[in-house]
């Protein structure tokens, strides 16, 4: 397991000093009905569709994925994470095709058309303009359940 | 991660989110979390495996079923790590210096070499997972071993491609030739082990070499953001190998 105070210098001054620009106030959406869930991946991994802008360095934008993408690379600014995982099995880290399966047997409502991916490395404070666009995009696409992984 | 979750909670969107540091919940406090005691880099635990996939998403979706929060719990299983680290990291002691570079048109041809006969291996490979993650520098295959060498050498070559600066395009073409070389290495032998991977790209391979020669210039350089790929560990895998190259301040963040 991976402690703040344990960690390397590089990594544990960039997570110590990491603000987010949420407000004090707790946030609770009351869930809907498992098989009501329509779900939304949102990915730390940097991972977009071939051929589109690659990240920068601390990128506060994000990409789109559509839900039957699965032509995706990788430009994370960070080396600290294993790759080899997502690059034998893109469910590792997005696990699209598992979502559909289990739309398909009944444990979920559906999959969103639309998934989304940051830049883990970016800083969060600058990321509200990009997660207000995903908010949005989400509403359209009738999302009612957010899945976020990290890398 | 958890500053996103708790942004779409109060946008209305029931949240989730599997994460790795558990003190960075624990400030955070996302509505609900599941802490993965995993490698870092498998959200999703192991590759191929869909039942142990849908397990940790199963899992991670049952916290829905709390009725307030913020939740955090446990995934119960441990995937072991190497001395505490989360990821692979080269031996601390192997750092190269400028005396160790050799003669460059030899080590490239190596390296095309060991590039070929790797081929079919990354051939199948591509074939058997319908999909390839080669190709985040958008550059042609074939330009990336001497794109690197170029920096090598000492030149600076031009990114061939609009916005994109040359010390990034620097770091992405690196990575798709390590991607190439695990993506053939796992198909072809069925090996699923980071700590095997890296210390076979790194100790081993031509083209580890070739990028541990880059290292050992951009220590030397006077070019801030060729520096930058080892003060922050962004080029070789030296995060978790106890601290900044010799020489670097690794303090940046």
């Amino acid at each position: 397991m991976v402690m703040i105070p344990e960690m390397p210098a590089v990594g544990r001054g960039f997570i110590e000093e990491l603000e987010v620009f949420i407000n004090d106030e707790y946030a609770w959406t009351e869930p809907v009905p498992a098989t009501e869930r329509r779900v939304a991946l949102v990915s730390s991994a940097a991972v977009s569709r071939r051929g589109e802008k690659p990240f920068s360095w601390k990128a506060r934008d994000h990409r789109v994925i559509h839900k039957n993408d699965r032509d995706l690379v990788m430009t994370h600014v960070a080396v600290e994470y294993d790759r080899t995982g997502w690059q034998q099995d893109i469910n590792t880290i997005l696990p699209l095709d598992r979502l559909e399966e289990m739309a398909d047997e009944g444990e979920i409502g559906s999959v969103a058309e639309e998934h989304y991916a940051f830049m883990g490395a970016g800083d969060p404070m600058g990321m509200d303009k990009s997660a207000h666009a995903v908010a949005e995009r989400m509403r359209e696409d009738n999302v009612n359940t957010v899945f976020l992984l990290p890398v | 991660m958890s500053g996103l979750a708790r942004y779409f909670e109060a946008e209305g969107f029931a949240t989730v989110l599997v994460g790795f540091v558990r003190e960075h919940i624990e400030q955070v406090k996302p509505a609900r979390a599941l802490w993965l005691n995993f490698p870092m880099g498998r959200p999703l635990g192991k590759p191929n495996d869909p039942e142990y996939q849908k397990k940790i998403i199963r899992a991670a979706f049952e916290l829905f079923d709390r009725s307030k929060g913020p939740v955090l719990e446990d995934f119960p299983d441990v995937i072991p790590v190497k001395d505490g680290r989360m990821g692979y990291a080269i031996p601390p002691d192997y750092v190269l210096t400028m005396d160790d570079v050799g003669d460059m048109d030899a080590l490239v041809a190596a390296v095309q070499a060991e590039i070929g006969a790797l081929q079919p291996a990354y051939e199948a490979a591509v074939a058997a997972r319908g999909r390839t993650t080669v190709g985040a520098s958008g550059m042609e295959f074939d330009d990336l071993v001497p794109f690197v060498a170029e920096f090598v050498r000492g030149g600076r070559p031009e990114s061939p491609r609009q916005g994109v600066t040359p010390i990034p395009m620097l770091k992405l073409v690196t990575e798709d030739i390590q991607a190439y070389y695990y993506e053939a290495r796992t198909h072809r032998d069925s090996v699923d082990d980071f700590e095997l991977l890296g210390d076979w790209f790194w100790l081993e391979t031509k083209a580890g070499l070739l990028m541990m020669w880059l290292e050992a210039v951009a220590l030397e350089t006077e070019d801030k953001v060729l520096r930058a790929l080892v003060d922050y560990s962004l080029l070789t895998p030296r995060f978790w190998s106890e601290g900044p190259l010799p020489g670097t301040s690794a303090s940046g963040w």
